[in-house]
């Protein structure tokens, strides 16, 4: 019997009606259409399913859906703001960070909890923080340049003073 | 960090610019996908979610070896929210990507050949119904002796395991001699001989296989699948489902990650297509990951003995392989990997005489396929090492001994391939220089050490897998008075990049914005065929085709102009977005202005260009044409490691990878082959490994058990592009997407040996093997850098 | 993908409601569900859900209903906070939050350090201190789908007869791959279980066990609802050494934690080593306190220690990596472990 939940996808509050042993990941997936957010294994082995909830870096096929009631979600469709990619979008684009993208989503999730926390992130931060999404594309030395770079950029906007620099 | 060091002025090669500067062609540009990619918006096949959506599973063998006496499918038939049940016997027709080997069935008909195989399918509402009608099928199976090793299976050939072998347990087996072997051997100084065994490995692309099959009412199927051959998968649906070609259409969605895993037709792709036309709707069927470990089709376990003859002063006087393959259930592609085995070993080295014999065998274990360097990595690993150990004999420092012999460019092989370009002395040049190999070989310390390899790869096989005369790319555009162009395709880009690398030709060619090209490739009613993204043909192929595609255009568009201009048409310049007419300032227009003014003039615009490879490459004996290509990559690594002599544990610290791709398009995708081939390499060194327990069981099929590198585990990699331009290739392009990988394990086992003196000789170098060399060299008494 | 089994779920806010569910399923009662129905079957609790999520999408146990534990409210089931010197850890504090916790790095920075070795950084986002140390235990003929399962033939832990690595054994020799489990054994730390019947605090050495089934020491429907670690006496020397494959994700193919207290003079008062990744429970090396207590722990020390261990220490085929290796290993990880305490600090 399919149950409610409510909860805040990407800055917007959904309900959605699911099994009680339906996962985050089935449940952004299939009911909510966001299928940025991927699946490698199911099981808390790959990474590729990372999303956001209430900030933090988690894996939603090991989350029940169920469970995120009232919690905050975000994907990696939440993370450009009004059209604009988010500065670690535009740099694995421009770094060549996204070979296939299937473990993109991710990366990118994991990432962005990175810079939120420590925007001056060391290579061997970024490593770390990475440490739970596999790629099999870049041998992720890329994916490394890319994550560095954003955060400098990320770092700098914070510098700045209001209104000045990009967000 | 990654450094780019072009030797020399690249070659021509086909394609404009001679000598001009490039406008799009070796910048690093965007991937057309890449926006697409970093916002979750790519569409992969699950990704689809067409109404009215079946999910279809299959019920797989528990058996390695057993014949089915029975299936009885009426109680999951019966099943609520079931829609249809198939079983092999619904799908009567034998397929197999190689054309002479046919020997398998989308579902096992008579006998099954590994744990994993399928036996029947099940479309229904959701996955949870499917799966639960699974449990209700029920197979009365005769357990057959299953066959697991090469031994075995060439010991007992009355326990057949592919029925359609026609002998015994023998896949295929290629002895080839040239030259003096036995002359060369008997005449040489030295003689370095020892067995070398790859373990073999698997893909594991990240993105599970999926395919979604639909038959519209217009009879039409439709067939979305992450196949990287949706070409070869669109003839072998029609062969097995008795379809018209021309009623199916197959699409490819963005693919997450392939390297040969998903190069040839599987279960799914025919269950999804006749369960939807049993159905009338559409059914998806996505692979769990223990599934994709089933259909495996990775690289064989190969057995190889080498003997490595040399004179004293380091040059080779003859080499003699045999290699034993362990082919798993079915064919798949190994008619080709057991000649790969052999035939692509002759190059960058000279080899005076050279003989290999390979011997590919079924056992009852999910088939090998092609991965990524199909066939040659394995064979590589143990002739660097043994390169090694010869170099060590001779007392020669091992990249003057790979220096001496070098083939050299505009040259034939010793099995008779025709090498045009080669930069393999620029590529180890490059990693001696960058990881300063003079200061480091010998001469660090205990525990640390560094190791060289190098090696060649295809540019594209010479061949089509069945024998035709048409292209083997072609490429079609429309030419649009916007100013817009749209480059139709059979390109499959599975990560690699090769519709982007479309678009940067396109876009040079023609002076058009890179913004303002669309690709549209992999759709078998709308793009050109392409034979596939295998054996690392698409930028070589489809990129030559592109620019002969863009030929006529351009030369319609310069005559318009130069007709309006009154200059003469080669005058007439196409780039950035303008067409100009350098030093008449005035005459500039946008390049939509050109295109008008051509359409106007010749009417609509658009063009198509094809690609065939020349005949003239290789020899004329049985077999010459198998590892045949038009071009040659090179490839050479220096990596350096650490072992700890207390737990047998390997790092690898850095890998230098100096790779000679022709000309690099797009210096940025040609830097993430490299350093995705180098780890793929390096995780096949150090970790990934399929053994399977006594019963044909797959001891680990996860990513958990079976182990890809993390972030942390991934040494440092440094890229070093060569470019020798290729006078056959696109811009003097050629490979980059496999050949980099062949180094990564032999200079890893070099480094190991440079580190603490033992030669390891079964991949992958797990901890307790690396302990049990070093335990054999301290009871042996020997010391190593001063240390026992 | 890889569906859960059907289930029901409740989040309780209140502890004494989650763990009168957990009493009534554990007694096969009635699990009450908000629609009245009567339902029978087992009450699991779920915390991070990162050990019973897998083990349930591989079908390794059985569930009707799930009681999410996240939602108590309860203040002593969260955080880190110090009582009469002792440090508390609140069964549902994340392993991030664990591992990153100030006190408990100025305190334990060992243990500190082993939760930061766990899984991956969404694992330890998500994964609890309290599921850390229930972690079920493993074992490379269990932690497999139901089709690998049934294919190999089903063994004691679930549904069969017979152990897969120790053929003829009467129990489950499945290894605690718990990276807090050993080292919380060798800092003596203690465990509060609370059930509706009442609340007690015992030693992680006897909460857990050797039976690879039942690997805990807890009665139906009791929780772990927090842990303390007593107070390290000056003079603490400790570490942890973790051996694996990866440098993440992957689980200890063996692991050894040592804890010694050293006199102000540097004569060793009490060493612990516990060796774990074995069997079902840690391995507490015994007979240490001869060899070395009122010595310093010298070179020869460590070597009297690590030849003990080695004596005690047996890994099994219970996991791919080759258990003669990892029993290699054994000296050498305690060696390690050991010059790694006395370099601390
Ligand atoms: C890929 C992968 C890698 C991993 N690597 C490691 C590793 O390296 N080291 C390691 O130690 N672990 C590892 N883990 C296991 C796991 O992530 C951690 O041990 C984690 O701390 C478990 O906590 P949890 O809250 O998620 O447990 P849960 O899954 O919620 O629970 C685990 C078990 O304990 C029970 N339980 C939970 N809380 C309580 C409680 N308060 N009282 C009584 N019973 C309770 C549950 O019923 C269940 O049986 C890994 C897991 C995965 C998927
Ligand atoms: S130790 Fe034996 S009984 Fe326990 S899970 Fe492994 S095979 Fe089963
Ligand atoms: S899909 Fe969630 S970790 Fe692999
Ligand atoms: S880009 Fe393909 S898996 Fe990472």
């Amino acid at each position: 019997m399919k149950e409610s939940v409510r909860f805040v996808v990407n800055g917007d509050p959904v309900e959605v009606l699911v099994e009680p042993g339906a996962t985050l990941l089935e449940c952004l997936r299939q009911d909510l259409g966001l299928t940025g957010s991927k699946q490698g294994c199911d099981k808390g082995d790959c990474g590729a399913c990372t999303v956001l909830l209430d900030g933090r870096a988690v894996l939603a096929c090991l989350v029940l859906a169920r469970s995120v009631e009232g919690r905050r979600v975000t994907t990696v469709e939440g993370l450009a703001e009004a059209g604009r990619l988010h500065p670690l979008q535009e740099a694995f684009d421009t770094q060549g960070a996204a070979q296939c993208g299937f473990c993109t989503p991710g990366m990118l999730m994991s990432a962005c909890a990175l810079i939120e926390e420590n925007d001056q992130p060391s290579r061997q931060d970024v490593r770390e923080a990475l440490s739970g999404n596999l790629c099999r594309c870049t041998g992720y030395t890329k994916i490394l340049d890319a994550v560095v770079k954003a955060a400098g950029e990320v770092h700098q906007a914070r510098a700045a003073p209001k209104g000045g620099g990009k967000p | 960090m990654t450094g780019r060091r072009p030797v020399g002025p690249a070659g021509p090669g086909p394609g404009s610019g001679e000598g001009a500067a490039f406008s799009v062609i070796g910048k690093r540009n965007r991937k057309v996908d890449g926006r697409r990619k970093v916002t979750g918006q790519s569409i992969f096949t699950d990704d689809l979610q067409p109404a009215r959506l079946l999910h279809g599973k299959i019920l797989r063998s528990p058996h390695a070896h057993a014949r089915i006496r029975s299936i009885d499918t009426r109680r999951a038939a019966a099943h609520p929210g079931v829609h249809a049940v198939i079983t092999g016997r619904d799908l009567p027709v034998a397929y197999g990507i190689i054309p002479w080997t046919r020997d398998e069935y989308p579902l096992a008909i008579d006998k099954v050949l590994y744990v994993g195989d399928g036996v029947a399918a099940v479309a229904a509402d959701d996955e949870r119904t499917a799966e639960a009608a699974l449990a209700l099928i029920e197979i009365d199976y005769q357990v057959l002796p299953a066959v697991l090793t090469v031994e075995d299976a060439l010991a007992h050939p009355e326990n057949q395991v592919n029925t359609f072998s026609a002998k015994g347990n023998v896949s295929k087996q290629v002895r080839l001699t040239f030259g003096d072997v036995e002359g060369g051997l008997a005449g040489a100084e030295v003689v370095v001989e020892d067995t070398w065994f790859h373990a073999g490995s698997t893909h594991a692309a990240i993105e599970p296989h999926c395919a979604v099959g639909d038959l519209g009412a217009d009879g039409i199927l439709t067939v979305h699948s992450s196949t990287q051959v949706p070409h070869y998968l669109h003839r072998e649906l029609s062969r097995v489902l008795e379809l018209p070609i021309d009623r199916i259409r197959v699409i490819q969605p963005a693919v997450g990650g392939g390297f040969g895993g998903k190069s040839e037709p599987f279960d799914l792709e025919f269950a999804v297509a006749k369960l939807s036309c049993l159905t009338g709707r559409p059914v998806k069927i996505l692979y769990t990951r223990e599934e994709v470990f089933a259909a495996h089709r990775g690289r064989h376990p190969m057995l190889m003995t080498y003997q490595v003859g040399a004179r004293r002063d380091g040059m080779l006087t003859a080499v003699k392989a045999r290699i034993l393959i362990d082919g798993g259930a079915h064919s798949s592609f190994g008619l080709v990997t057991t000649y790969y085995s052999g035939q692509l070993l002759g190059a960058p080295y000279r080899l005076p005489a050279y003989e290999f014999d390979s011997t590919r065998v079924f056992t009852n274990k999910p088939s090998c396929g092609p991965k990524r360097g199909h066939g040659s990595v394995q064979p590589r690993f143990a002739f660097e090492c043994a390169l090694d150990m010869l170099a060590e004999r001779v007392a020669l420092d091992p990249i003057e001994l790979r220096r001496r012999n070098v083939l050299g460019a505009d040259t034939r092989t010793v099995n008779e391939f025709r090498v045009t370009s080669n930069g393999f002395l620029e590529c180890l040049a490059g990693v001696e220089r960058a990881s300063g190999w003079k200061e480091k070989f010998r001469q660090l310390p205990f525990g640390r050490g560094v190791g060289v390899a190098g090696s060649t790869y295809i540019s594209g096989t010479n061949y089509p897998i069945y024998p035709n005369e048409m292209p083997q790319s072609a490429v079609q555009l429309k030419v649009d008075r916007s100013g817009r162009v749209t480059v139709f395709a059979g390109v499959s880009d599975i990560g690699q990049g090769c519709d982007s690398v479309l678009a940067y030709i396109v876009a040079e060619e023609l002076g058009v914005a890179l913004d303002s090209i669309r690709v549209v490739t992999a759709d078998t009613d709308l793009t050109p065929v392409d034979l596939g993204a295998y054996s690392s043909r698409i930028t070589f192929m489809a990129g030559n085709a592109a620019i002969a595609a863009c030929a006529g255009v351009k030369r319609r568009i310069q005559d318009a102009m130069a007709q309006a201009w009154s200059v003469p048409p080669g005058q007439v310049r196409l780039a950035d977005g303008f067409a100009t007419a350098p030093g008449t300032p005035s005459h500039a227009v946008p390049i939509a202005e050109a295109f008008q003014a051509a359409e106007a003039r010749f009417g609509t615009l658009g063009g198509v260009g094809s690609y065939n490879t020349p005949k003239d490459v290789h020899g004329s004996y049985r077999g010459a044409t198998i590892g045949a290509s038009p071009a040659y990559s090179f490839s050479a690594h220096v990596a350096e490691v650490e072992v700890d002599d207390q737990t047998g544990q390997v790092r690898v610290k850095k890998i230098w990878v100096a790779h000679d791709c022709g000309r690099a398009l797009n210096p940025m995708l040609v830097e993430g082959q490299m350093e995705g081939s180098a780890a793929m390499g390096f995780g096949e060194a150090l970790f990934e490994e399929q053994p399977y327990d006594e019963r044909g069981l797959h001891r680990g099929p996860s990513l958990l058990d079976y182990p890809l590198a993390t972030t942390l585990d991934t040494p440092e990699l440094e890229s070093i592009i060569v470019e020798s331009g290729d006078r056959e290739g696109p811009y003097g392009a050629k490979e980059a997407g496999e050949g980099p990988l062949h180094p990564s394990i032999p200079a890893i086992a070099n480094a190991i040996h440079d580190a603490v003196g033992v030669r390891l000789t079964r991949l992958p170098f797990l901890p307790p093997r690396v302990l049990a060399a070093l335990e054999t060299r301290r009871q042996a008494g020997l010391s190593w850098k001063g240390r026992r | 993908m890889l569906p859960l089994p059907p289930i029901r779920y409740l989040a309780p806010k209140r502890l004494r409601d989650a763990l009168e569910l957990l009493e009534q399923g554990g007694r096969g009662r009635t699990a009450p569900d908000g629609d009245g129905a009567q339902r029978r079957g087992p009450v699991l609790p779920i915390a991070g859900g990162t050990d019973l999520v897998p083990n349930l999408k591989h079908r390794l146990l059985d569930v009707e209903l799930l009681v999410d534990l996240t939602r108590i409210e309860e203040p002593h089931l969260r955080g880190v906070r110090e009582v009469a010197g002792h440090l508390h850890v609140g069964a549902l504090t994340s392993l991030a939050a664990a591992a990153a916790d100030p006190l408990l790095r100025q305190r334990h920075p060992t243990l500190a350090g082993a939760y930061r070795q766990i899984g991956s950084p969404q694992l330890r986002n998500m994964g609890t201190v309290g599921g850390n140390l229930c972690l079920d235990t493993r074992c490379t003929y269990f932690n497999q789908t139901a089709f690998w399962r049934a294919a190999l033939g089903h063994c004691l832990k679930r549904k069969g007869t017979t152990c897969h690595v120790v053929p003829g054994a009467r129990g489950c020799v499945a290894a605690c791959s718990s990276d807090g489990a050993a080292l919380l054994t060798a800092l003596g730390a203690e465990a509060r279980v609370e059930g509706v019947a009442g609340d007690r605090w015992i030693p992680v050495e006897s909460l857990l066990q050797s039976e690879g089934r039942r690997h805990l020491a807890l009665l139906p429907g009791e929780l772990v609802t927090e842990l303390r670690v007593p107070a390290a006496p000056p003079g603490r020397r400790a570490a942890y050494e973790k051996l694996r494959m990866r440098e993440a994700i992957d689980f200890p193919v063996l692991s050894v934690a040592a804890v010694a207290d050293l006199a102000p003079g540097g004569a060793c008062r009490s060493l612990r080593v516990v060796v774990s990744a074995l069997s079902a429970r840690p391995r507490v090396v015994t007979g240490l306190g001869d060899l070395v207590e009122g010595r310093p722990l010298d070179d020869a020390a460590l070597e009297r220690v690590a030849a003990q261990a080695y004596r005690q220490c047996h890994p099994l085929a219970n996991m791919t990596a080759d258990p003669a290796w990892r029993r290699a290993m054994v000296p050498v990880l305690v060696r390690r472990a050991l010059r790694r305490a006395m370099e601390a600090r």
